[in-house]
Formats: structure tokens, C-alpha cells, sequence
């Protein structure tokens, strides 16, 4: 499906200069005062600790 | 049959979104499935993250799939409720062209910790089962299903899952998600060969499809035995492949295929390519012409009315059993221990049948329970 290049942009800028939070390194390294920053209304700069799925029960 | 889309499981991961981000630009990506509610300590999202799932929102292509609402719970939870309305709010912002959650019963106190496991399958824990899924329909009034859990504690419980499945989605007209590494775990663990499960499956019910990779391993207790989990940190067999190929065409409103892969999987170069790699492998197989299947009836997936909400079905004796199970799990020195522990408790004798389960999957269960206890594990 198409996306706009727009959007892609803004997508290699954020996981670029980290405004997502890989699994790897989310919980362990912030309290959890600090994972629900969430500074401005619809801001590109959101900082989000993800809980992953481990679906399926083998995890 | 109806178009298949190639999909990726896709949320706020850097790695994830780094993986996916040539298939993005190559327009391979034909759908994308969102776990919405692993999200819960963000209240914002970035305006760009908003965007990508409005863009398949709007183009009926952003299917949910939930996390955290434990279907079996015995006990109905303040959060069920709260997640019930988070799906809800959700569902008006975007437009989701179906919902759909995990078989099994939470282990873990805490409502975002823990891990999905079975039940008996008995009239009861079907009348609850059913209960919750006309509640997550009422919530989100789009098509809703559940996807098959690869865990299982004996084969015989392997044999009866997809009949269970059936009936549970039956009230809500629901969907089936059939997840082929599960069930490529449940071949190997239990040697039982594709063909034999997928018989014992109600795959007209079949609306979605996963695919991942996973890890071995090594039981302490049966010498030579590997066991397969479902940990979604590595690269799709080239079997699950084929299982693929084999189960399309047996599924007639087959419409989404996703491609699962946890974050931690993605931290390298490597291991990126081989994501997409795996994924343009599933468009090719997706879009071979001989993947038609003559569909004689249209499935629209949607029950005839919405359901009376009413009070919850909740059944006090199942819910001690499973808080029991729960604390031998994750509490167990070892397979040994649980298994004394779990002679003596109120499991023993009744319809969980635990002196049939296969000590390797007990094992297992524990080292599930014990890994997701707090959550994310540490690396």
C-alpha cells in the first residue's frame, strides 16, 4: 500500500533520533514516571515504552 | 476468496519500525496489525505514528490484535472493563476492519504482566469465553476472533483446541486467527503431523493468519527433548513456510497474513534483512495465482445484533483454581516441585486433568510464567 513519503520521512526521523524506544533498552533503563512523558499534544517528540507482545503463550 | 494482505505486526518499536521501513517504501505492506493495548503508558502517540494508522484505517486495512484482556479470567477485572473502553475509544478513532485477542487465562497479578495459558475446555469456561467476546464485539462492533494458543499440556488438548475455538467464537459470528508457528510448535512437541491439526480446525473461520520465528528448548527432565516456543525473536522456518502455502488454500475468507517479530529480534543489520527477506516471501506467496479458492458463501464475520451487556459470567471456584495454578508457576523450583505442589491443591482430580500433562510442558509452563511475571523481561 502506498505510503506517503511524507510520513515515511517522519518515521526514519523518529527512529533515527529516538523518539521510539526499542524493546531492548525501555524498561530497564527509565523509572516508570518517565515512560509516560508525553510532553505536548501530538508531539513528534512523544518518548513510549513498549510492552511487546509476546502473544501466543510460548514466549 | 477474497484478496490476501501481506501484513506486519507493527507498533511505537524503533527496531520494528527500522525493519519495516524499505517494505514501507516499496508499497509491500498491504495491511497492518496494531497491538493497541500495549500501549498503555503512552497517553499520546506521535503525530506520524497517528498517521500511519489512520492511512490504513482509511483504506479498511488496520486490524487490531489485543494483548492484555485475558479472555478466561474466571473473575471479571476492573481492567477488563477500563480496557473495554479503551477499545471503544478506540474503535471510533479508527476504523478497524476487525478486533481480535489471545486464547487463554493470565497468569500474573498484575493485569499487564504475566502470560496467556489454557483452560478446560468445559461448558464453563466456554459460557465465560463467550461472554467476553460479545463484550469486545459490543466495544468495538466490527468483526472480532481469537487466535489459537500454541501452549497446550497434552496432545489431547492439542486435538481439541480448534473445535473449542469454533465454539467460542460461534455467538459473535467471530473469526478464527490460525497462527501457523503455533501450530508448527504443537508438531514438534507433540508429534502430531500439520495436515492431522489442521483437519481438527474450523477453517472457514479462518480470517487471519500468523506467521514467526522461535527458539528450542532443552527440557531438564526428558533427556533428547527440545520443545519449541513461540518467542517470535528469530527468523520464519522455511516449514512454516510451506505450512503456509498448504493451509491458504484450505481457507476460503482467508484475508490478512501477518508477519510477527518481537523488537528484541530486530537489534541488528542482520536480523532486519532477514525480516524483510521473511516478508517478501510472504507477499510472493501470497500473490501466486493459485492461491484462489472458490469462496460459495459471503462471510461478513458480524453477529445479527448487538449483545445485551448484563453481568459478567464469572465462576469464584475456577478463578481460586487459576490464581493456584498462577502462584505454582511462577513460584516452582522445578517441574518436580510443581508437580507435588499441584497434587495437593485444588487442580487435583478435576477437569484441568494435570495428571495427564506431559512434565515437559510443564516445564515449559513454568518457564513462561516465570519469564513474564514482571513483565518485560530483562535482557
Amino acid at each position: 500500500m502506498k505510503i506517503s513519503k511524507t510520513l515515511i520521512q517522519a518515521m526514519l526521523v523518529a527512529v533515527t533520533v529516538g523518539t521510539t524506544v526499542s524493546c531492548t533498552k525501555s524498561v530497564d533503563s527509565k523509572p516508570e514516571k518517565a515512560n509516560i512523558k508525553t510532553s505536548k499534544t501530538g508531539s513528534d517528540s512523544t518518548v513510549v515504552t513498549l510492552e511487546p507482545c509476546f502473544a501466543c503463550g510460548m514466549g | 476468496m477474497p484478496e490476501i494482505s501481506a501484513a506486519i505486526s507493527c507498533n511505537l518499536d524503533a527496531n520494528i519500525l527500522l525493519a519495516s521501513v524499505p517494505l514501507f517504501e516499496s508499497e509491500k505492506i498491504e495491511a497492518l496489525e496494531w497491538s493497541f493495548d500495549t500501549l498503555f503508558k503512552t497517553a499520546v502517540f506521535p503525530d506520524w505514528f497517528n498517521e500511519l494508522l489512520h492511512t490504513f484505517a482509511y483504506e479498511n486495512r488496520l486490524i487490531g490484535h489485543g494483548v492484555f484482556f485475558s479472555i478466561f479470567s474466571a473473575k471479571w477485572l476492573p481492567q477488563q472493563q477500563q480496557w473495554l473502553k479503551h477499545l471503544e475509544r478506540l474503535s471510533t478513532e479508527f476504523k478497524f476492519d476487525h478486533i481480535s485477542e489471545h486464547f487463554g487465562f493470565m497468569t500474573g497479578e498484575n493485569f499487564h504482566s504475566g502470560a496467556p495459558l489454557s483452560v478446560p475446555f468445559t461448558s464453563q469456561t466456554l459460557a465465560i469465553g463467550q461472554d467476553r467476546l460479545k463484550r469486545i464485539y459490543n466495544a468495538c462492533k466490527c468483526p472480532t476472533g481469537i487466535e489459537n494458543l500454541a501452549f497446550s499440556y497434552s496432545l489431547d488438548e492439542v486435538k481439541k483446541h480448534g473445535d473449542f475455538l469454533n465454539q467460542l467464537v460461534e455467538p459473535v459470528n467471530g473469526f478464527i486467527i490460525l497462527d501457523i508457528h503455533n501450530l508448527y510448535c504443537q508438531t514438534k512437541n507433540f508429534n502430531i503431523t500439520f495436515p492431522d491439526i489442521l483437519d481438527l480446525y474450523p477453517l472457514q473461520r479462518v480470517r487471519e493468519m500468523h506467521i514467526s520465528g522461535g527458539s528450542w528448548e532443552d527440557s531438564k527432565i526428558v533427556t533428547g527433548k527440545k520443545v519449541r516456543r513461540d518467542t517470535h525473536d528469530d527468523a520464519v522456518p522455511a516449514e512454516v513456510f510451506e505450512m503456509l502455502e498448504y493451509a491458504i488454500k484450505k481457507c476460503p475468507h482467508l484475508k490478512y497474513v501477518v508477519l510477527e517479530q518481537m523488537g528484541t529480534g530486530l537489534a541488528t543489520t542482520e536480523s532486519r534483512q532477514q525480516f524483510q527477506q521473511d516478508f517478501i516471501q510472504l507477499h510472493h506467496i501470497l500473490h501466486k495465482e493459485d492461491n484462489s479458492v472458490i469462496t460459495q458463501v459471503v462471510q461478513d464475520f458480524l453477529p445479527a445484533t448487538i449483545f445485551d451487556g448484563g453481568k459478567p459470567i464469572e465462576d469464584e471456584q475456577l478463578y481460586t483454581q487459576q490464581m493456584v495454578l498462577s502462584n505454582i508457576l511462577e513460584t516452582a523450583n522445578d517441574c518436580t516441585d510443581a508437580v507435588q505442589q499441584l497434587q495437593k491443591s485444588n487442580l487435583s482430580h478435576t477437569d484441568w486433568d494435570i495428571e495427564n500433562w506431559q512434565p515437559y510442558m510443564l516445564e515449559t509452563a513454568i518457564a513462561i510464567a516465570q519469564k513474564w511475571k514482571n513483565g518485560l523481561p530483562k535482557n
